[in-house]
């Protein structure tokens, strides 16, 4: 078990999603960064959608009641192990007691926590993500006991994962048009292409309000399905990224959609963090 | 030459297709929509879901979908094919919800917005039979269809940052139940005990698209009664 002293900001523990079962209203879930939980998981030699701990903004502090290995990737987010410094992106020998803290995300929003054969908390409509009105806590609490595998996985000393760097200053977020990208005016379609946009302090696992508005006139629909990804605009304008806790329909028109990998990175992004669409066709 | 396609073909996503129909939701499209579903689900292998809107479906797919303009022309031909009158109606269920004002918190507000007296809404209410259109917005939320026009008002202005589970409400052209404690804009005119969304079932949501719904008014002791039995986890509806 790993006993939570103090939970950090946000975090929730993240698997691949509840895929399956949206039409029945259940948001998909998962971790907002899939790429960062399958770096952590390949380090341990885990499932690459084992669960995994996400952690928004400032980590936890975590005490584990017996050894394992953990591997962190995503955001930096100063992690010490006993008090001494952690890096992201190699495998990490854990001993009974030990006690990891994370500090402040740089380089990032999220930081992604694997545990040697996965975290074992239950499995609810095929999914550990956790979600307010499906699984008992809807993200981490202080004093909760997360459970996880018993197996043994020794790391190799020295081994570690190379990555190419992101450039997060100039993000570049690949797009599809949305259903509704053609019946906005060309001035709005200009915007949406070419201008940059910026992310409200309104962002969270449902979606991440823009600061920019997009001028259109294109009324309100019957309600539709949507995923995340799907970029909903309001009738003041008001643009609004659906990400993975996104409900499964709304009723704004929907002017583009975000790639996988998009998804991936705007993850990383949060408040003030500017980037610009991408469009490609499918 | 020229012949109007039954609906729109949209590919947002490497592996997602909407479809999407220029119709008023009708009983005739949800029966249609129920239908085709079913033909996708069984010619398609890789259609892993379909999610469904009033007059939408998304198909997901676990593999990139190309070749889309024969994709689309094969759907067509399905669609084309389906019989418009519905094959099987859905099931029935009476869903007992309690009226009294301790529960029903705008029932007074809204009945005089409507200028109707709280009982003739609440008979108005409990006459309707309710298409369950889609599923959606939260776990086991009912979009339900057939509010009777004179019980059709806006939302509120200002949403209320709590309604509790249970909750039956009237918001624009709908009527629906709030299966969580939501912030939500809906007048709330009653209050159910049965649970709506149970995700420690195998099947969480007793309703699907296509069913009917009738609410059915109970009393205050009625309420807490049966939600006695909810605590005890022995309470659950019956279609009729």
């Amino acid at each position: 078990m790993i006993e939570v002293i103090h939970p950090g900001l946000y975090s929730s523990i993240q698997d691949s999603g509840r895929f399956g079962q949206q039409f029945l209203g259940v948001p998909i879930s998962g971790a907002m960064d899939q790429i960062a939980m399958h770096w952590a998981n390949s380090l341990l030699n885990n499932p690459k959608d084992s669960a995994v701990l996400e952690m928004c903004f400032r980590g936890p502090k975590l005490l584990f009641h017996q050894s394992t290995a953990i591997a962190l990737a995503g955001a930096h987010m100063n992690a010490t192990l006993n008090g001494v410094k952690v890096q992201n992106l190699n495998a990490i020998e854990i001993k009974e007691n030990d006690i990891l803290e994370f500090g402040n995300a740089s380089k990032g929003t999220r930081t992604y926590m694997a545990v040697a054969g996965g975290i074992q908390s239950p499995e609810i409509l095929g999914s550990r993500s956790q979600f307010k009105g499906i699984t008992t806590d809807s993200r981490l609490n202080k004093f909760k006991l997360i459970p996880f595998a018993k197996v043994s996985f020794v790391p190799k000393k020295g081994a570690r994962l190379s990555i190419p760097k992101l450039d997060l200053k100039n993000l570049k977020i690949t797009v599809y048009k949305g259903p509704d990208y053609d019946l906005l005016p060309f001035e709005a379609q200009n915007q949406l292409t070419k201008s940059v946009f910026t992310i409200s302090p309104k962002n969270s696992r449902m979606a991440y309000f823009l600061e920019q508005k997009l001028i259109h006139e294109i009324p309100s629909l019957w309600t539709t399905p949507v995923l995340p990804g799907t970029v909903q605009c309001t009738p003041d304008g008001t643009l609004m990224i659906l990400m993975r806790d996104a409900q499964t329909t709304g009723g704004y028109p929907r002017v583009l959609q975000v790639s996988d990998e998009g998804l991936n990175l705007l993850a990383q992004k949060s408040t003030r963090d500017s980037f610009q669409f991408h469009l490609r066709a499918v | 030459m020229n012949k109007k396609l039954p609906f729109r073909f949209f590919t947002t996503h490497p592996r997602v297709v909407i479809l999407e129909w220029d119709r008023k939701p009708d009983n005739t499209l949800l029966n249609q929509l129920i239908d085709f579903q079913k033909h996708i689900l069984r010619r398609f292998k890789e259609v892993t879901q379909i999610t469904q809107g009033y007059a939408s479906l998304m198909l997901f797919h676990n593999t990139e979908v190309h070749h889309i303009a024969d994709y689309s022309k094969k759907l067509y031909l399905i669609f084309e094919s389906l019989p418009t009158k519905a094959v099987k109606k859905g099931r029935l269920w009476q869903i007992p919800v309690c009226y009294d004002n301790s529960f029903a918190l705008d029932l007074k507000a809204l009945a005089l917005k409507l200028n109707l007296s709280p009982e003739a809404l609440v008979e108005l209410h409990t006459s309707a039979s309710y298409q369950v259109y889609f599923i959606g917005f939260l776990p086991g939320f009912l979009y339900l269809g057939g509010l009777p026009k004179v019980l059709e008002h806006p939302r509120k202005i200002k949403p209320s940052p709590h309604v509790p589970q249970g909750s039956v409400g009237i918001g624009g052209k709908q009527t629906g139940i709030y299966p969580f404690d939501s912030p939500g804009g809906w007048y709330v005119i009653g209050k159910t005990p049965y649970p709506l969304f149970e995700p420690q079932k195998k099947k969480p949501c007793f309703a699907q698209t296509g069913d009917s719904i009738q609410f059915v008014p109970i009393s205050k002791s009625e309420f807490m009664e049966l939600d006695r039995q909810k605590k005890n986890g022995s309470l659950k509806l019956k279609p009729s």
